[in-house]
């Protein structure tokens, strides 16, 4: 069997149409009876004022600004996000916060099972089946991603083996040990699994691995290549956030990524005026609804991601719309290490906390098959050596908290680092394709 | 095909709804049926018909 759900994957496009009209109505209605954020939101704006997909687009997008916003109210510490009785959550998810505080998400029993149904999709579109032993080298803590893979892989039926709390070499041996056969983790980690495996005279494509998907961070058509060389395995993809949860994977012709319809409503709209959708092949911003999750209603949640438009059909069978390619996003985040990463939240650290910072410079490099990211800091005239070392271990202590990545810090002397009068390029990403500010 | 997955679904519901009712002072019971709705929800969820969905 190539489908999750026959029926569901090869709807022709005007029942796809029809079924997401209806949903997104239905779930408007909802969002703007249990919502505070959408009760205000969406005033003035009736069901029946929404009779055709073009309809939708009359309706205001929602940034997360506006949700940290909303986040304020009660019930703590959902707010006016919350789409269902408090005592209905029975589980706390949260975004990494690079861009500012993080959005928390509530999730009932019953939003968790349809976005883990929703997973589901993912999974086997990439050949992850009951046969499958899924390693999953992460201890997953509060962020969405691998808990999606747990559970879906469990729902799939596949063997689930949780690798959290063991170090790269650990995991291997773990890997190794119980013949894993299926993995899914960042790309990076995967690169850099493969390289500590060869350190330990191991070949990666010895170890068994056939079948690999990959997230947290965009991933090039040139690494997974090399994956699928180290591991000689089939590596997929997919894109998705923790508030719009995941809404597109690649299916086994690896010919772009499927859109999970009619779970999602995904717009691709022009960049500069986000009113029209883009044609196939062109770049736009991805625009999405969750159709069926009431926990956190999403009205034209603004995903911010890049992503260039696919062509319809494919040699899987699977009628959904496709994207081609994610190039980016809008707001020019970086990842690290497979985390969403701002220099903002950089600077907004030391010039709160760090008064004896006077400039400093963020480098992010890539070591072997690593991100390495360093923090270069210039510190007052005035300290003492030991006062140095106290701060640099402060530094890397905040910056931990604050972005979830551990910083190289290096203290410079007084004015040895550049001075701007204009915009500052205080972020030099020295990895290929990066980009200096 | 489509219309009876629908109507097996919907005998779920009434089945879970009924559990409920029968069980109010049984929170394991209780809380097994409100289980089985919520799957009730994803299956009519998995399982729409078009011509219905577009009719309202």
């Amino acid at each position: 069997m190539n489908f999750w759900n026959p029926y569901l994957e090869t709807l022709p496009r005007e029942a796809y149409d029809q079924i997401e009209l209806s949903y997104f109505r239905r779930m408007f209605s909802f969002a703007k009876e249990h919502s505070g954020l959408y009760r205000d939101k969406l005033k003035g704006i009736e069901e029946k004022d929404i009779r055709s997909l073009d309809d939708i687009k009359k309706i205001p997008f929602t940034e997360k600004e506006e949700m940290r916003k909303y986040q304020e109210v009660e019930p703590f510490p959902y707010g006016g996000l919350l789409g269902a009785p408090i005592e209905k959550v029975t589980s706390f998810r949260q975004t990494s916060g690079t861009t500012g505080k993080p959005i928390y998400v509530p999730e009932t029993y019953e939003s968790w099972q349809w976005r883990v149904e929703s997973w589901c999709h993912i999974l086997y579109m990439a050949g992850f089946r009951p046969r499958h032993r899924v390693f999953l080298p992460f201890g997953y803590n509060v962020y969405v991603a691998f808990w999606e893979a747990h559970f879906a892989s469990e729902k799939v039926g596949c063997e689930l083996v949780p690798g959290g709390a063991l170090d790269t070499k650990g995991r291997i041996h773990k890997i190794q040990e119980i013949r894993a056969n299926g993995m899914m983790n960042t790309p990076t980690y995967g690169l850099h699994i493969a390289e500590e495996a060869k350190s330990m005279g191991i070949d990666p494509a010895s170890l068994g691995i056939e079948r690999m998907l990959c997230a947290g961070e965009p991933m090039p058509p040139a690494t997974r290549k090399r994956l699928e060389e180290l591991y000689q395995c089939h590596v997929f993809d997919h894109i998705g956030g923790t508030e719009p949860c995941a809404w597109a994977g690649m299916c086994e012709a690896k010919d772009g990524m499927h859109i999970i319809e009619p779970f999602f409503l995904v717009e691709i709209l022009d960049r500069e005026t986000l009113q029209k959708e883009v044609d196939e092949g062109e770049i736009g911003v991805a625009v999405v609804t969750p159709l069926g999750r009431r926990s956190f209603p999403l009205i034209r949640f603004n995903t911010k991601d890049l992503v260039i438009k696919g062509k319809n059909g494919c040699s899987c069978g699977r009628t959904s719309k496709k994207i081609k390619e994610v190039v980016g996003r809008t707001d020019d985040l970086r990842k690290v290490r497979g985390v969403l990463f701002s220099p903002k939240t950089v600077e907004e650290v030391l010039r709160k906390e760090f008064q004896e910072v006077e400039e400093f410079e963020i480098i992010v490099e890539r070591r072997g098959l690593m991100d390495v990211i360093t923090l270069r800091a210039e510190a007052n005239p005035g300290l003492t050596v030991s006062s140095i070392e106290q701060t640099k271990a402060r530094l890397r202590e905040s910056l931990k908290v604050a972005t979830n990545l551990s910083f190289n810090v290096i203290m410079e002397p007084p004015g040895s680092l550049p001075r701007y009068t204009l915009k500052a390029k205080r972020f030099k990403d020295m990895r290929e394709g990066g980009k200096n500010e | 095909m489509n219309e009876q997955i629908r109507d097996e679904i919907e005998r779920i519901e009434k089945s879970a709804k009924k559990l409920q009712t029968l069980a109010q002072d049984n929170p394991a019971i209780l809380k097994n049926a409100d289980i089985l709705l919520t799957f009730v929800y994803i299956l009519k969820f998995i399982n729409p018909v078009p011509d219905e969905e577009a009719n309202g």
